[in-house]
């Protein structure tokens, strides 16, 4: 609210409210908040307000605009309240002073200021203030009011947030049961959207649906307002019905909400129904499931009608939908055509849903479009819709000719970007009909000067390598492209190398120069690993055998596949389950982008999980674009292309580090102290890893900090083979010193193996903790499969003792003058019970510590306390925090007191809890 | 749900700011306008790439990440130089690096934004702020930055009762009304820059009056029941998105219809409206239709409070209109129906570099219609040196002017008044700056027609009675039903 200067000051408007920069303002307006004129007051609240929304602050006219609140003039209580919210997030102490107006006005005979009260306690996030909203929330949840009894159902999702505890204790999560049966419809829609929050911050289903709730949420559905029904039809998608029966009756009662003018309604609707038609299954229901099939499609298309914001959503959903079940739109493929006037997201998403709903049916229709797109201006979707017409022709065996004279109409255009887009599909359309459409290699090479994108021309050399044979200056083309080898992008230079040798192999007279030219620049000119490895693979197999060169480099190469159904069927499905939801837009599991409200107390740091998103991305795109090709079935690459494998220098170079730091290769073990082993949980399920189950944990192993994997393939036909690990930001800085876990031999369906990922402090990963809050205890990690190009992810909470060195012990005298110089107050405690018996007996303790490096200072019985005896222990990490703690144990008690103290407190609670966890063991 | 709620003004200023939920460790507002700036910039200079938007990873498909950003620079070319800094707007979702999905909707320039970061449902989302933006334009009666920032207050009390810790509560502009005790200030409308409003065609969204008692800028009240008439104002709009082959087939046509209220009623009784008795709902797969009078729509759908109980036997449907504009029903056809403007275009190269253009226009509406505000325009090649334009019309047409606009390299054919059954003509020269090959042909088109026709429909829907349910002595409202045919989309190829 950016007032600008020379706003004119008169007229009525709200504006004249913000010229208040005069001296002694406060003082003015603090005159005016006591005046007893009614409107004199309402004005002063308002520019009191006028001057906060612009970030003045106007906090210390905090008791005086509370003043205001005794009235019974409603307009000047919303006022106070208007102010008193917002004062509420940044200093929630002040607020306290409010405590008695709230609990005071939440009985009053007015309803709007009974919600009001409630409302504005729910947003203040202070324990005192807390305390006294359960008398009042507890009325209000069954006011008379369906206005307060609304508001109250909001307020317990918002004490959920501050105080789980209170809201169990209190009953409220029955109570909002009761709400789903309400009279009114607007207190149903509140009280499930609050029980579907509860249910998602907790992770525990308080959102059960019996089937009394199933019947009530039915019943509801005909009554709820419009957002009522979306909450309602969202918790119906996360149930799963008994049987068909049941399935097909709910059904027919969420149908008619397709025909809703809310297309959230709609959206959501389409979603139960999808869900429930897998229960349904095929069989006996077949009929049913044509049937909705045949009545889904109309409310999908209308939602095209509405504006382009809904229209972007609900392409991105559909994209999902024909792909999980392409019938339901196969007869619509015109509402799908560009409109001159659609924003260029919209195009974008039409043309691949175009793609995806092409058949021999519509193909010369399709062609027509795509034909027409290829002329317009924005050069994305020119060479987006260039690009779609080649997968046309990937897709459609009996209409590949016709695609392809289109191409070649599009090339005789001279555009250069339509031109080299052009060259990327043709090679892929050879790669899917090998020896079918040679002929129109010329035309291409006529093109050659155009040119200049490393990904066109690496295909076109690609080209040129594969068919050496029928183009009669093959070597002289290559040779073109030699000349600035070393310019080139490193795509094409490792195409030109493959081609060289390809060109060699079928015609050694001419070219024997060349390829030793290649060879040459790739192994002693360059210094990129992958060209040099290919380079020495190449020179090998050419000086030891020829004609096994031959068998291999100019074997036959699978035939691709239309990629036009990219996302794996475990990934379908489960974004199939997440439409209506941002995770349907995104394409991705909601894991992959949600910040946890409830991860530790890290819940304000943003940051990290964009940075997530920032590196996966990168790493798509630089570090693993070989490995793309190799699974879109990419032309570019041979059989010898070891993208997948390409090992970065930061991998070797660490992995020879390990070697060169191996203590015990000649000096004695230590036995005494067995490295401990790392506690595995299973991090990762199946469904969300394309058929991978992961246990994870860490532990030390000669000082280094080892991430373990338990990789289980559970369902995934291709054995894991290669995998690629990123860390994003954590509390502890921690990242992989290499990025490659490779499991050799390949893990079948049903195998598994265990993998260490050694990770090292990088400052660089560290993100700090807000000041005064816990560091997280959470490191997020992605792995890529890199055979089948799925990226997945997890959390895992780490184990604080990992990173306790060795030198951990201090001296007694340190230790004492440490613990007394940290003040009493940033001592941590609390108490560990039910330990096993081993963890009651100091010295065997002590000794499980040791092992994990904590290490025994000082113990001694507690005077005048019968049994009972503290012990003090230190600990030290790597990274140099030292934590000092005291433990009590009382003989004849399975219990422990856990006292900590250190200057690192944003780190203390982590090792409080390793103390704690260790004790528990 | 959401965290926040913001509209931003074209330049980016934060005008209106409200935090549903206390972010922890980031809850001052300074914090919240960096973010919201950054988001801005994100929308403005929107560079195709979004941090966990997968718009360019998940579907270029095969030409993989390399035809992204890195593979534009070096294409150069006619259009690229100007298209390397924004690539088109700015996907309504996406992530930001922050690690909240932002949502937005744009609206007479404003921004209308959120964030959240949770899994919500961006339908919900976007609905929801469309219907923000509706009861903001119904309660300032104008939505611009002025009107906001001149009813801050108001604004501020709305968004109290539109939303509670994100979750939409009251929407309806009228119910909301018991909750509300500020009035507006209205603010005297600006000019319509340019576009003449024709006041026969202007719709229900042109009424630019505040559904409570406002304040001018005076500071006088201006009393509600003085100034009210009893009035309602009835729109049966239809937009039409037509594709024509350059030999005047049709490709593809669709209507987009909807019937449209505003309803300044006292005392908000409950209204009876009756549509077209044969109205048949689905897939008009035969070709009946031509012979009989049956009227085909492929969907349709409807307001909340529209109560349905007699639709199914009498294609009636009853309801308390809600205040301020509203949508009863949208509708949607794809059949055939006849278009209303045909579209002839011819090229000729009357020399190597030298084309001549005619566009032959007829209209296919009753004589005793006409087109308004017709605009025809058509691209041409980026290395055309000169166009002239001469237009042949027919008497009945008003206000016909054609020219050639060096600046965006097309000609523009306005014309005021395109009367029923007539035909109009436009030629143009055209010099370009080198021969005409197959590529420059190209660049022509496509035609791009914007129109709109009053007082008729395409598609044979009719509105048989709107009527108050009970009968009310003396209540005589106002009735103001419009048909309007728009143009949405209507071109031709070349």
């Amino acid at each position: 609210m950016a007032p600008k200067d020379g706003t004119p000051s008169g007229g009525g408007s709200d504006s004249r409210f913000f010229n208040t920069n005069k001296k002694g303002e406060m003082h003015e307006l603090r005159m005016e908040l006591h005046s007893t004129d009614r409107n004199i007051k309402v004005d002063a609240v308002k520019k009191v307000i006028a001057s906060m929304t612009v970030g003045k602050d106007v906090s210390m006219l905090f008791t005086d605009v509370l003043n205001c609140a005794q009235t019974a003039n409603i307009e000047l209580k919303k006022l106070v309240y208007l102010y008193l919210i917002n004062y509420a997030k940044s200093q929630p102490e002040l607020t306290l002073l409010a405590v008695n107006t709230f609990v005071k006005d939440a009985s009053d005979p007015n309803p709007l200021i009974r919600a009001l009260a409630v409302r504005t306690m729910g947003c203040i996030r202070v324990d005192r203030i807390t305390e006294y909203l359960c008398e009042p929330l507890g009325r209000a949840l069954r006011d008379e009011d369906p206005y307060v009894r609304k508001t109250a159902a909001v307020c317990v999702a918002k004490l959920y947030d501050i105080a789980p505890e209170l809201v169990r204790e209190r009953g409220f999560i029955e109570t909002l049961h009761d709400l789903i049966s309400d009279s009114n419809p607007s207190v149903v829609a509140n009280g499930v959207a609050a029980l579907s929050e509860i249910s998602e911050t907790s992770g525990r289903d308080v959102m059960k649906i019996s089937a009394s709730v199933l019947q009530k949420l039915l019943a509801a559905l005909n009554e709820c307002t419009e957002w009522g029904q979306v909450f309602i039809l969202d918790s119906l998608a996360k149930y799963t019905p008994a049987d068909a029966r049941e399935a097909e009756g709910i059904i027919e009662r969420v149908t008619p909400r397709l025909q809703h003018a809310n297309s959230a309604v709609v959206m959501s609707a389409v979603k139960v129904i999808l869900s429930y038609m897998d229960v349904m299954g095929g069989g006996a229901h077949a009929d049913s499931i044509r049937a909705l099939t045949r009545k889904l499609a109309p409310p999908l298309v209308t939602l095209l009608n509405s504006e382009p914001e809904i229209q972007y959503v609900a392409l991105r959903n559909i994209n999902l939908i024909v792909q999980k079940r392409p019938n339901i739109l196969e007869n619509e493929i015109k509402v799908f055509f560009c409109k001159y006037n659609d924003p260029i997201y919209v195009k974008m998403e039409k043309l691949e849903i175009i793609i995806k709903l092409v058949s021999e049916k519509n193909i010369d229709q399709v062609l027509l479009e795509l034909k027409e797109y290829a002329t317009e201006v924005d050069v994305d979707f020119v060479r987006k819709s260039v690009s779609a017409i080649g997968r046309c022709a990937v897709k459609l065996d009996r209409a590949a000719e016709r695609c392809i004279g289109v191409l070649l109409e599009l090339i005789q255009t001279k555009v250069n970007y339509v031109v080299q887009e052009s060259v990327i599909v043709i090679k892929d359309i050879f790669r899917r009909y090998p020896n079918r459409y040679e002929s129109i290699i010329a035309t291409l090479c006529d093109n050659l000067d155009t040119l200049d994108e490393p990904q066109a021309k690496a295909a076109m050399i690609w080209i040129i390598g594969e068919y050496a044979e029928r183009i009669d200056n093959a070597d002289e083309l290559l040779d073109a492209f030699l000349e600035t080898f070393e310019e080139e992008d490193p795509a094409v230079q490792l195409q030109l190398l493959t081609a060289t040798v390809k060109c060699f192999l079928k015609n050694p007279e001419e070219t024997q120069d060349m390829v030793q030219r290649v060879l040459d620049l790739a192994t002693e000119e360059s210094d990129n690993p992958d060209l040099r490895d290919r380079g020495f693979i190449y020179w090998r197999l050419l000086s030891t055998d020829p004609e096994a060169a031959k068998l291999v480099v100019l074997g036959d190469k699978p035939v691709i596949e239309d990629d036009t159904f990219r996302l794996e069927p475990n990934l379908l499905n489960v974004l199939v389950g997440q439409i209506a939801t941002l995770s349907s837009i995104y394409h991705k599991p909601p894991e992959a982008f949600v910040v946890r409200a409830k991860r530790g107390a890290t819940g304000s740091d943003g940051m990290g999980v964009g940075d997530l998103g920032d590196d996966i991305e990168e790493g798509d795109e630089e570090e693993y674009e070989d490995d793309n090709d190799v699974n879109r079935g990419g032309g570019g690459d041979d059989l010898l292309d070891i993208g997948g494998l390409s090992m970065n220098d930061n991998a070797a170079s660490s992995n020879y580090g390990n070697l060169g730091l191996e203590p015990d290769m000649f000096g004695a073990p230590t036995p005494s102290v067995a490295e401990p082993e790392a506690r595995m949980s299973k991090v990762c399920a199946p469904e969300k890893s394309g058929g991978i189950e992961l246990w994870a944990g860490f532990r030390q192993v000669q000082g280094a900090v080892k991430l373990e994997l338990d990789v289980r393939n559970i369902s995934s036909n291709v054995p894991v083979s290669t995998l690629a690990i990123q860390l994003n930001k954590n509390s502890f800085g921690l990242s992989p010193a290499a990025q490659q876990i490779m499991c050799n031999p390949p893990i079948p369906v049903g195998g598994s193996g265990r993998h260490s990922v050694e990770l090292v402090v990088n400052p660089a990963m560290l993100v700090q903790a807000p000041a005064g809050q816990p560091a997280s205890p959470q490191i997020q990690v992605a792995i890529k499969n890199m055979t089948t190009g799925l990226v997945f992810y997890f959390a895992v909470n780490f184990a604080f003792e990992v990173l306790f060195s060795p030198d951990g012990a201090l001296e007694r005298a340190t230790f004492i003058e440490s613990w007394k110089s940290i003040d009493d107050k940033k001592e941590l405690y609390g108490t560990v019970s039910d330990l096993p018996p081993a963890s009651t007996d100091i010295d065997q303790v002590a000794a499980k510590f040791k092992a994990h490096h904590i290490f025994l200072i000082a113990r001694r019985p507690v005077p005048n306390a019968e049994g009972q005896e503290v012990a003090y222990f230190s600990m030290r990490t790597t990274t140099g925090m030292v934590f000092m703690a005291e433990l009590t144990f009382k003989k004849g008690v399975n219990a422990a007191k856990v006292c900590l103290k250190t200057e690192q407190i944003a780190y203390g609670v982590q090792a409080k809890v390793a103390l704690e966890t260790l004790l528990r063991s | 749900m959401i965290v926040n709620f913001f509209i931003l003004s074209p330049r980016g200023d934060t005008v209106i700011a409200k935090t549903y939920r206390a972010k922890a460790g980031s809850s001052l507002l300074a914090h919240e306008r960096s973010h919201t700036e950054a988001f801005f910039r994100k929308v403005k200079f929107w560079d195709g790439v979004a941090p966990g938007t997968p718009g360019m990873d998940t579907t270029l498909g095969l030409t993989g990440g390399l035809s992204g950003a890195a593979g534009l620079q070096g294409s150069g070319g006619k259009w690229g130089e100007e298209k390397l800094e924004k690539k088109g707007d700015a996907p309504p979702v996406f992530v930001m690096p922050d690690g909240y999905s932002y949502m937005h909707i744009k609206r007479n320039g404003l921004i209308f934004g959120c964030a959240t970061e949770k899994n919500v449902s961006p339908v919900v989302v976007i609905e929801l702020l469309s219907k923000i933006a509706k009861v903001f334009k119904d309660y300032c009666g104008t939505l611009s930055e002025e009107s906001i920032r001149k009813n801050f207050i108001l604004l501020y009390e709305l968004l109290d009762e539109l939303l509670d810790y994100g979750y939409p509560q009251v929407t309806q502009t009228e119910n909301l009304k018991a909750f509300v005790y500020n009035e507006p200030i209205v603010v005297s409308k600006v000019a319509d820059t340019g576009k003449m409003i024709n006041p026969k065609t202007a719709n229900a969204s042109a009424v630019h009056k505040p559904v409570i008692s406002s304040v001018d800028a005076d500071g006088r009240k201006t009393s509600l029941s003085a100034n009210q008439k009893n009035e309602i104002f009835v729109d049966i709009l239809e937009r039409l998105n037509v594709v024509f082959s350059n030999n005047g087939y049709v490709l593809n046509s669709t209507i987009d219809g909807c019937i449209q209220m505003k309803s300044y009623l006292a005392g908000n009784p409950q209204l009876r409206l009756a549509l077209n008795e044969d109205l048949v709902i689905g897939k008009n797969n035969g070709s009946s239709s031509a012979y009989s009078t049956i009227t085909f729509v492929d969907d349709i759908n409807f307001n909340d409070c529209v109560n349905l109980s007699e639709w199914e036997n009498g294609r009636t449907l009853s309801f308390h209109p809600p205040d301020g504009e509203f949508v009863v029903l949208n509708y949607r056809m794809t059949g055939e129906f006849k278009a209303p403007f045909r579209i002839f275009p011819s090229i000729e190269e009357v020399e190597p570099n030298k084309l001549e253009i005619s566009v032959h226009i007829r209209a296919e509406i009753p004589d005793n219609h006409f087109g308004a505000n017709v605009s025809i325009e058509i691209p041409l090649p980026g290395i055309t040196t000169a166009a002239s334009c001469s237009v042949v019309s027919t008497p009945g047409a008003a206000g016909v002017h054609a020219e050639y606009v060096t600046k965006e390299k097309k000609i523009v054919w306005n014309l005021k008044k395109f009367p029923g059954c007539t035909e109009q003509t436009m030629r143009a020269k055209v010099s370009l700056g080198g021969p005409c090959t197959s590529q420059i042909r190209r660049e022509i088109g496509p035609i791009n027609m914007n129109f709109e026709i009053p007082m008729y429909n395409v598609s044979s829907l009719q509105v048989r009675y709107l009527k108050i349910a009970e009968n009310l002595p003396g209540y005589t409202p106002y009735r103001w039903v419009r048909y309007v045919t728009q143009s949405s989309s209507y071109v031709c190829r070349l």
